[in-house]
């Protein structure tokens, strides 16, 4: 079966989700809307403290064009341009706070109903970007950026992410269980987009179901392809490597390989955005994790407050940790004040014997890390480089390269934070550059 | 026995042949007066001249007859001996202190998780924006600490860092370690600053830290110098050109957020200067200056506050600052 270089099997504790049917959460009284939920350039309101807004109506313009709008997720009343909590950086950022009306009336002329292959390549761009479409695996990259390649670089590869080799998550597994059709439409949309008649869907093997379903239902020109369950299997640059043996050169990108991947969450966004001009509202999250009381898969919308999420899933049965994401590259909140944003794929629960809150100690240079490392670094090297902030040496050891999956953490007998040390070595390293 | 003396004697005259050759036909150039401007600069090569350490920039400053006083860490007699050496007269720039502008130590202020990361403000701020409450306040880890090359930074039993006035050169490398920017370079004129850059309102303010500025103005009403801007969503900041260290506003802040330099500041009639018109008596607002008309007036120490009233009114500018 089809894999990569070094990385790690972690449990996978699937099972507490996988095979709960989506729900659909219900509408609530209120939302906070981050104004930024995307990589890149800022975003600005557009509405006021007063405005009603419709269902899909647009909330903020993109500054730049890394960058994408949000929309509002039901009709209403803006309430106030707050702050709240960002679930990735932990500050307080702007958001904008809608009283719901309870009436769910679509903006004008929303739903459309369009074919998304009668239109051309410049309209279908148009439409993912209007819908503010960003990767939905987690990184929250603008979809359009991606879909836009520099002149020179040809693609010939397009990937769709269906890994999901997170542990404990299973929302990608479900819609490609449940919705088979938008992501397999999604699909042929973005290879219309770059110009391909073919592409790949990469499923892991702990997912025989949505393989079987998806083989089924796939037209010919898509491939459906399993993978070896070995995190992190559903990395870009892994997934690229298992499937066409390519390696993406240090320092690049997908591109320059003539690569694209998208995550399969992304290609159902895609063609919702393209067919019926829906801007990317809500979203599949797995809640999940043995500090939930009841496991679930929902369909949330963007804006929703954490608490009422947690409230909806039995409440918290003891909890050390609440996690945005997987447990291997999520990010930990430490207040339940903060609401759903278009990239948390999963809201992980863990109990105290879950984790393993404790303190590091020295390297001790067993290897394990270097042998778990998928970049084929050398993380105790820039592990030890990080205590010092030794960031220029760091750089000499490709410290660019990582890609922050966390294996390296999970395998060390140390207990050492080497992705902290990285992060911290990749902000130091930046902060030097940008003083220049 | 002969010939091992022979041996290692010889051995040891060819090597030191080699050497002495070397030593005149390999020897750098290197112009004396060089050598004599290291030895005035700091050699904490901090780099905050903006060359690649002290060495670096006493040969730039020898060499280049342009070149000025870039480092901001010599001290005034370093300055006039480094002028003697080279010939010419360098200005240094206004010395300069760095100040904590954060008072929220442990005890006063709440933590949002625990962390038990490297031990490095600038690790802990990737984290979720840090384990403090406040997300502007100081974060304690001692990075500033680390990084001072004069060991002027010392972290106190409080959990905040202390600036040790004494042995502070003003060179900025804390300034730009603390990932919270709360370290600010002031005037070493003995001015004062407030001691936190919060922009949350009282209101978001007080759950999380008891001493941080309230934003309340007064300290801005009673400036006699118009020289504190405050507003809603930011402490109050001290314009230091403004800034005449009169000390009001210490005594009016409610929460005692703003601090001060321990120096003393108070002013000096210059005897030969004065004519006795009284009216620096008038302004005193510490009656601190006592005197007979047409007589030179005299600055009781003890009571002057330093607040510079009576430099501004005297017509024949005869009061001068000191720092004693």
């Amino acid at each position: 079966m089809k894999t990569f270089k070094g990385g790690i099997h972690p449990p996978e504790e699937k099972q507490l989700v996988k095979d709960n049917p989506i729900v659909d959460f219900p509408l609530s009284s209120r939302y906070h809307v981050l104004v930024q939920q995307h990589l890149g350039a800022p975003a600005k309101p557009v509405v006021k403290a007063g405005d009603e807004v419709k269902k899909g109506q647009v909330l903020s313009e993109p500054l730049g064009f890394v960058s994408v709008p949000v929309h509002a997720p039901t009709s209403g009343r803006v309430r106030e341009i707050g702050r709240i909590v960002h679930p990735v950086t932990g500050l307080l950022a702007p958001c904008i706070v809608i009283d719901a009306d309870g009436r769910e009336e679509w903006a004008h002329g929303l739903p459309l109903e369009r074919d998304p292959f009668a239109m051309s390549r410049e309209e279908l761009m148009d439409a993912i970007k209007a819908a503010g479409v960003v990767g939905m695996g987690g990184a929250t990259f603008p979809t359009h950026v991606k879909l836009s390649p520099p002149k020179d670089k040809t693609i010939d590869t397009f990937i769709v992410n269906g890994a999901e080799c997170e542990p404990y998550l299973s929302s990608d597994h479900r819609l490609m269980l449940e919705q088979p059709e938008r992501v397999l439409k999604g699909t042929g949309v973005i290879m219309k987009v770059l110009g391909l008649d073919r592409a790949t869907i990469a499923i892991e093997a702990n997912k025989p179901d949505a393989l079987r379903l998806m083989r089924e239902k796939a037209p010919a020109e898509i491939r459906v392809e399993a993978l070896k369950v070995k995190y992190p299997q559903g990395a870009e640059k892994q997934l690229i490597n298992a499937l066409t043996g390519r390696e993406v050169p240090s320092g690049g990108l997908p591109m320059d390989v003539g690569a694209v991947v998208q995550n399969a969450g992304t290609c159902a966004a895609v063609w919702d955005a393209c067919a019926r001009g829906i801007p990317l509202i809500e979203r599949i999250t797995s809640v999940t994790g043995r500090g939930i009381m009841q496991p679930k898969n929902i369909r949330v919308r963007v804006g929703t407050p954490l608490r009422e999420v947690i409230d909806f899933c039995g409440g918290l049965n003891s909890v050390a940790k609440i996690i945005f994401g997987g447990p291997m590259m999520g990010i930990a909140q430490f207040t339940q004040d903060i609401a759903i944003m278009k990239g948390t794929s999963g809201v992980l629960v863990l109990r105290e014997e879950d984790t393993n809150i404790t303190a590091y100690s020295a390297c001790i240079s067993c290897g394990r890390c270097v042998e778990a490392c998928p970049m084929g670094l050398i993380p105790s090297v820039l592990s030890k480089l990080g205590e010092k902030g030794m960031h220029q040496k760091a750089v000499e050891n490709n410290l660019l390269d990582c890609v922050e999956c966390g294996s390296c953490t999970y395998v060390c007998p140390a207990n050492r934070p080497i992705v902290h040390f990285v992060k911290h070595l990749k902000a130091l390293s930046r902060a030097a550059g940008a003083k220049k | 026995m002969i010939s091992s003396i022979l041996l290692l004697g010889g051995i040891g005259f060819l090597a030191a042949l080699v050497l002495g050759i070397s030593a005149v036909t390999f020897a750098v150039k290197m112009d004396p007066r060089e050598q004599e401007v290291l030895d005035q600069l700091p050699g904490a090569n901090c780099g905050a001249c903006g060359y690649a350490g002290c060495a670096a920039f006493a040969h730039e400053i020898t060499v280049n007859p342009e070149a000025e006083m870039a480092c901001p860490a010599v001290n005034e007699k370093a300055l006039e001996a480094i002028s003697a050496v080279l010939g010419r007269s360098l200005g240094g720039s206004a010395p300069l202190i760095a100040c904590i502008r954060c008072k929220g130590a442990p005890a006063e202020t709440t933590n949002r998780y625990g962390y038990i990361g490297p031990k490095d403000c600038r690790a802990a701020q990737i984290v979720a924006g840090g384990p403090k409450g406040c997300q502007y306040g100081c974060l304690g880890l001692g990075t500033c600490e680390e990084v001072c090359p004069f060991e002027a930074i010392i972290m106190g039993e409080d959990g905040l860092p202390r600036v040790i006035e004494s042995l502070c050169t003003g060179c900025g490398k804390c300034v730009s370690a603390c990932p919270r920017g709360i370290i600010q370079l002031i005037p070493r004129t003995g001015n004062y600053w407030v001691g936190c850059v919060s922009k949350d309102t009282a209101k978001e303010m007080k759950p999380l830290c008891k001493v941080g500025c309230i934003k309340c103005g007064i300290c801005g009403d009673v400036c006699p110098f118009d020289a504190i801007t405050v507003s809603k969503t930011a402490s109050a900041e001290i314009d230091q050109d403004k800034c005449q260290r009169c000390g009001l506003c210490v005594s009016a802040c409610p929460t005692g957020v703003i601090s001060a330099l321990s120096v003393p500041r108070k002013v000096h009639i210059i005897a030969e200067k004065c004519k006795g018109c009284s009216i620096c008596e008038q302004v005193c607002p510490a009656e601190a200056i006592s005197g007979k008309v047409k007589e030179p007036y005299l600055v009781n120490e003890g009571k002057c506050i330093g607040c510079g009233l009576c430099i501004e009114k005297c017509p024949s500018d005869a009061i001068e600052r000191i720092i004693s």
